[in-house]
């Protein structure tokens, strides 16, 4: 048998606030992030609710330290830099170093925040101008190495992108060099800012809903978006206590499949999600019974809901946990959001309650369940199941354990 | 971790490098410092229906990775890709049209198609493989990162498994004109073939392509030994020479029995240093050979070399066009890749009959 892999350190900046406690907070209260945007620069700013960090570039600058202005760092690094000082607190940077970690981040778009607003001068005849300063940080590593060289660490670094569930599957990939032996620890998780590509790009597509998103609800018409980053320390629980560190709870399972259906769609009946979970409860030795909540992925979107609903369905038959999704919260941060909900899940578990599904009042017509939607305190939470379904087919679920 | 095998590669590169019984035939060059891929019958890879809206990396992609599939022996279990740019060109025409037209009545497919995994998933699609799925998106260390994950999980397993690994980048003339701002190539253009003599200024020439393998733990009619990968951040001369040190004597090689090292020299008297001690310390027995004068600098490269390291093996000759030191050694068993990118990587990969 592996040795357990353990979380011990988490940082996390959504729209709902800056660490675990804002957001813990929020979601307890019941109380979105969603706003019209104050930051992004987009001629839908009035159309749709975004569930944007309500902090400006040179705000998140000043708070980490460094020059405002143009200063190279795109947003999507800000971000992921604001999240890391969270989970960087109290952690000792020299034995990192010296035992070997990795850092596994992901994003979707890389810098396309910045470089959006500056892409006539990359094309232009200048060659000079601060906008030279972006032109290397439109692809995805981008981030991950800056915040390498913010924190002064050289670990092994890796990036991904598989659309929605990007960081889960960093999540999966750090816990996989720990088991190797490759590396003693992994800080791993995901970053996206939000962008007028990404917001364009999915209205193009007709799947964002002008209201508050209403996911697992029958009148759903499609997300939110949102950005944000989120990260989370893992090492075995042998490395854990050996440097005495809290054990915020175990990743117990994970899976990762592809749904082999279609480019943006899910399969119909939910085979992918199905496959993904049941994978995933194998891995963790966990019956159906044992989970006590799902963080779903929820988009909102017609076929998501309708796919995930029918695989949580299936797989739990007539002893459904409870379950939501806490993107009517944050919105759909994209590569982030596997992380963030993952930090959730955890959070969730750590206080022993349910985060409620906000915007529901319509069971969907195809299934017969519906989420959670109060906050369910004293009650046992001892498995949570978190789910993350990307563009491509790509599925993954991550299970975490009361330690 | 225990090497892995190679039981297929295919490669849609500027050089005639798919389906061709004969090594490199017809080399081709440019004076205009972009090599670009040289178009296949991508009809006979994709969907007719879904082919007409895609773009030229997707096609190429795809294209590259079914062909792999078509050669292995075994069925696959997961897909594995690695892409420093993804779809430019998706990115670049949807970008356009969101700044021209202000925001309003974009086209969804140039979107989709931008999606880093997008290649991924229509693999799965057509292969119906709905295991493991995973995009690297890691500068000069994607398809370095999807090779080690692939050696990953052919080492958690028992079980006798296949995965479909790749690396695919495109280049544009945007991306060119974009990343001459940073340096990237030659002011004074050489020809393709005479880049590596004009190592005394910075920049490299732009190049581009596809190369897809299936890793097993099968070793029966494998085409060789995938035995190490390392990867390293931020090169330096030592740093070179110490991994590639390292790599021989956990692999239980003299360094007389290195028959060929691929060098990713570009011509940029930047990063030419990182090779100095191939060429110091490598004996006469080794033939060190390069590559970026046929396909030119980008991301993923590495899967260039890799396919051109199978292909030494299977032949065992080395085509004079990639000779920069002859050696002696009377066959061809172990092939040393290193290579480097612009922005501060560089990997050894190591290869054996």
């Amino acid at each position: 048998m592996a040795e357990r892999i353990v979380v011990t350190s988490l940082g996390i900046l959504s729209a709902l606030g800056n660490g675990l406690d804002a957001n813990l907070h929020a979601l307890k209260a019941k109380k979105t992030g969603l706003q019209y945007a104050k930051h992004l620069q987009t001629v839908h700013a009035k159309d749709f609710l975004l569930g944007e960090v309500d902090m400006s570039n040179d705000e998140l600058s000043s708070l980490l330290g460094l020059p405002t202005g143009d200063n190279g760092y795109t947003r999507t690094t800000l971000l992921a830099l604001i999240a890391m000082k969270e989970l960087m607190q109290g952690i000792d940077k020299n034995q990192l170093q010296e035992e070997g970690f990795a850092f596994i981040n992901a994003n979707t778009v890389g810098g396309m925040c910045s470089v959006e607003n500056m892409y006539l001068d990359f094309l232009s005849d200048k060659t000079e101008g601060s906008f030279t300063n972006y032109i290397d940080t439109l692809d995805c590593a981008e981030s991950t190495l800056n915040v390498t060289k913010y924190f002064d660490v050289s670990p092994f670094t890796a990036t991904i992108s598989t659309a929605c569930s990007s960081s889960a599957n960093a999540v999966i990939l750090g816990a996989r060099m720990i088991q190797q032996e490759l590396v003693k620890r992994a800080i791993c998780g995901g970053c996206d800012a939000l962008s007028r590509f990404t917001l364009n790009g999915f209205n193009s597509l007709k799947n964002v809903d002008k209201e508050p998103c209403r996911p697992f609800d029958n009148t759903r018409f499609g997300l939110n978006l949102g950005e944000g980053a989120g990260y989370l320390l893992l090492e075995t629980e042998k490395s854990a206590k050996e440097r005495g560190a809290e054990i915020i709870a175990v990743l117990s399972g994970y899976a990762n499949t592809n749904d082999a259906y279609h480019p943006t769609a899910p399969s119909p009946n939910g085979d992918g999600a199905y496959n993904t979970m049941r994978l995933a409860l194998d891995k963790a030795g966990l019956n159906p019974a044992d989970i006590s909540y799902i963080n779903a992925h929820g988009t909102a979107t017609i076929n998501n809901d309708a796919a995930e609903g029918k695989a949580i369905e299936r797989l739990f038959e007539n002893n459904v946990p409870y379950f939501s999704s806490t993107k009517p919260y944050t919105g759909h941060t994209l590569a982030a959001a596997g992380s963030i909900e993952a930090i959730f899940s955890v959070g969730a578990m750590q206080r022993q309650m349910i985060l409620p599904n906000l915007n529901f009042t319509t069971p969907m017509e195809d299934v017969n369940i519906q989420p959670a939607t109060s906050v369910i305190e004293n009650t046992m939470v001892n498995h949570v199941l978190s789910n993350s379904f990307g563009f491509g087919g790509n599925n993954v679920s991550l299970i975490f354990s009361k330690t | 971790m225990k090497p892995v095998y190679i039981s297929s590669a295919a490669a849609l590169s500027p050089q005639h490098s798919f389906d061709n019984e004969e090594l490199l035939p017809d080399i081709v060059s440019t004076d205009t410092g972009k090599l670009y891929v040289i178009d296949t019958d991508y009809s006979k890879f994709i969907n007719p229906v879904a082919i007409r809206r895609m773009s030229r990396i997707l096609k190429i992609g795809i294209s590259t990775g079914m062909r792999a599939v078509q050669l292995s022996n075994h069925p696959i279990n997961g897909i594995i890709t690695g892409t420093g740019r993804g779809s430019m060109r998706d990115m670049e025409l949807f970008l356009g049209d969101m700044i021209k037209l202000n925001e309003e009545a974009l086209n969804p497919t140039y979107f989709i198609q931008s999606t880093y995994n997008s290649v991924n998933g229509w693999l799965a699609m057509q292969t119906k493989c709905t295991g493991y799925n995973q995009t690297y998106v890691h500068r000069g260390h994607s398809l370095e990162m999807a090779l080690l994950d692939a050696q990953m999980l052919l080492n958690e397993t028992e079980e006798p498994q296949t995965y479909l690994v790749g690396g695919l980048d495109e280049m544009t003339e945007d991306y060119f004109l974009v990343k001459s701002k940073k340096g990237y190539w030659k002011k004074d253009i050489p020809n393709s073939l005479q880049l590596l003599k004009h190592n005394d200024t910075p920049g490299s020439i732009g190049g581009e392509g596809a190369a897809f393998f299936t890793l097993t733990n099968q070793a029966e009619n494998a085409m060789c030994k995938l035995a190490a990968i390392n990867i390293i951040q931020n090169p330096t001369e030592d740093i070179i020479k110490a991994a590639i040190d390292k790599t021989l004597a956990d692999n239980n090689i003299n360094i007389k029995d290195v028959d060929v090292v691929l060098c990713g020299l570009s011509g940029d008297n930047r990063f030419d240093h990182l090779y100095k001690s191939v060429f110091d310390n490598m004996t006469a027995h080794t033939t060190i050979a390069a590559f970026k004068h046929l396909v030119g600098e980008y991301d993923t490269s590495t899967g260039f070399a890799m396919w051109l390291a199978t292909e030494l093996f299977k032949h065992q000759q080395i085509p004079e066009v990639i000779i920069q030191k002859k050696g002696i050694h009377p066959d061809i068993k172990n092939i040393l890749i290193v290579n480097h990118y612009i922005l501060n990587s560089a990997s050894i990969i190591l290869l054996q009959l």
